[in-house]
């Protein structure tokens, strides 16, 4: 346990190597396009548009309170499945660093925190945009997007430990994973508000939604400047506890030894 | 002061088709009480043995020996299962020269990732970066993408960059020379230097002629184990006897295989 524990620390610090090979992905995503890193920018402007107009009006709702929590809710949602399904391929890619360099393992897991942490922030720049354009008020309370933030990285960090090794062990379960988060992704009000759900008594569905509250303790504040409600911190706060455990298991468990299994 | 010590080190691969623990494989293993035995192979036994600083060691032995997977063990890659490894001091493993190369980046981005890789300090990086360029011999190629290399431009900067370390403890698999006649002989210097350069040198090799210049001791390996170990000309006076004539040792290792085409490019 201490070991796993010092290996993590000992990657950390070769934040030289991660920061480099994590930028170098999100560089190499889009090479010799036209756009490039916008290309992760227009992807989310298009799909705000389309669910914005669809959903906007289908649901009746007022487009400038709708638009910002839209942009809000895709930018974390996209963040969270990033986690689970791009990183959870980290030591897959990895695969010929982890058999040829004696580099520390979690090492792979940093650099594809970089990654997809890079793309979410290149996301939330969308989001600053709409704020603008929309005149979300800013207030002391918003500062409380900062710890719910630092807890959703935390969070994403070791969903990318958990799933990365899940899934070089069990080549199964990327696919379950990716369906699993679109189901999740209707289930959990992202493109609705939650109130329209339990306004038809089915808060529970929301209630027991652990990525609902994840989103909601950055998603309140930014929107409305005041911290989200103490369930939604009660529940991240165990779900960030129940993966501590998981990623701490897998890690003291497999630790180095995933070389075999790739 | 660089020391390798591994004691009584066992280390199995699984293999076969059923072995890949998938999801399936283990709901049956578990709820029906049935599915895929597992086959190990014994890729290394028994291995006891103890480098110090200052010592050149060859490794010998047929395919699938087991002399890849031992290089790998020594440098933290493999944990044994059984037994253990202590590595004093840092260790520089040079299996194959490509690992951390970005085709769709130029020369000059390559050179950095892979000597960050190889445990160079950024600073250490800026300073030997031109004496990196130079031995390339690629002028103004290194500042195109890698992707309009040929594999013996390729080749050159991958070698320029790996042997720029300065390593304490240095594991090479196959030692490598390619390019045209004119970069083979200053490869072939460069690569004295390297080895030079580090207080522990452990060197597979097939090249039974080029190793007694090199290192003074010689372990030969034979299906995972150590046959001996001993001063270079007579392991490999008792390699040629008792191994060679015979038959290839029956794939300890599926990769070793692999990797040692790598290595030779």
């Amino acid at each position: 346990m201490k070991q796993t524990l010092y290996e993590v620390y000992q990657a950390a610090l070769l934040w030289n190597i991660w920061v480099r090979l994590g930028i170098q992905d999100v560089r190499l995503r889009f090479r010799r396009s036209v756009l490039g890193m916008g290309w992760i920018s227009l992807n989310l402007a298009i799909m705000i548009l389309a669910f914005g107009l669809i959903y906007g009006n289908l649901l009746g709702q007022d487009f400038s309170e709708f638009i910002p929590y839209l942009t809000v809710g895709l930018v974390l949602w996209g963040y969270l499945t990033n986690a689970i399904v791009e990183g959870g391929q980290a030591f897959l890619i990895a695969e010929g660093y982890i058999k040829q360099i004696d580099l520390p393992i979690y090492v792979y897991i940093f650099r594809s925190f970089v990654s997809i942490s890079l793309t979410a922030f290149l996301n939330g720049l969308a989001f600053v945009v709409v704020m603008v354009a929309y005149r979300v008020p800013v207030r002391w309370g918003t500062l409380w997007a900062i710890p719910g933030m630092a807890l959703l990285m935390i969070v994403a960090w070791l969903l990318i430990a958990v799933f990365a090794y899940l899934n070089a062990h069990f080549r199964d379960v990327a696919h379950l994973a990716s369906i699993g988060m679109q189901v999740m992704f209707y289930i959990t009000p992202i493109l609705y508000p939650a109130d329209l759900l339990r306004q038809r008594h089915l808060g529970i569905i929301i209630d027991l939604n652990p990525a609902y509250h994840l989103i909601e303790i950055v998603r309140r504040p930014l929107l409305l400047g005041q911290p989200a409600d103490s369930l939604s911190y009660v529940w991240s706060g165990l779900t960030l506890l129940l993966l501590v455990i998981a990623a701490v298991l897998v890690m003291h468990y497999y630790g180095r030894r995933i070389v075999f299994a790739l | 002061m660089a020391r390798l010590q591994l004691t009584d080190v066992h280390l199995d691969f699984k293999v076969g088709i059923e072995t890949r623990d998938n999801l399936k494989s283990i709901l049956l293993r578990k709820v029906l009480q049935r599915g895929g035995s597992t086959r190990a192979i014994q890729a290394l036994q028994a291995i006891t043995l103890s480098i110090q600083s200052g010592e050149r060691v060859g490794l010998i032995g047929p395919n699938g020996a087991g002399k890849s997977t031992l290089l790998k063990v020594m440098a933290g890659i493999y944990p044994p299962q059984r037994g253990h490894v202590k590595i004093e001091g840092h260790v520089c493993p040079l299996f194959e020269f490509m690992t951390g190369f970005e085709m769709e980046a130029n020369g000059w981005d390559n050179i950095r990732t892979r000597a960050l890789l190889l445990g160079m300090s950024p600073r250490e990086i800026e300073r030997k970066l031109d004496g990196i360029a130079n031995f390339s011999g690629l002028g103004e190629f290194l500042d195109v993408p890698l992707r309009c290399y040929s594999s013996g431009m390729l080749l050159r900067l991958a070698f320029a960059t790996s042997t720029a370390v300065d390593p304490q403890i240095l594991l090479l698999d196959e030692a490598m020379a390619a390019g045209d006649a004119s970069f083979i002989e200053s490869a072939r210097k460069r690569m004295n230097e390297l080895m030079e350069r580090a207080s522990i040198v452990v060197f597979a090799s097939h090249s039974l002629h080029v190793l007694p210049s090199f290192c003074e001791r010689t372990i030969l390996l034979q299906q995972g184990r150590i046959m001996a170990d001993g001063p270079t000309q007579s392991v490999i006076h008792q390699y040629e006897e008792n191994v060679a004539g015979k038959s290839y040792g029956c794939g300890a290792d599926a990769q070793s295989g692999y990797q040692e085409q790598a290595g030779t490019l």
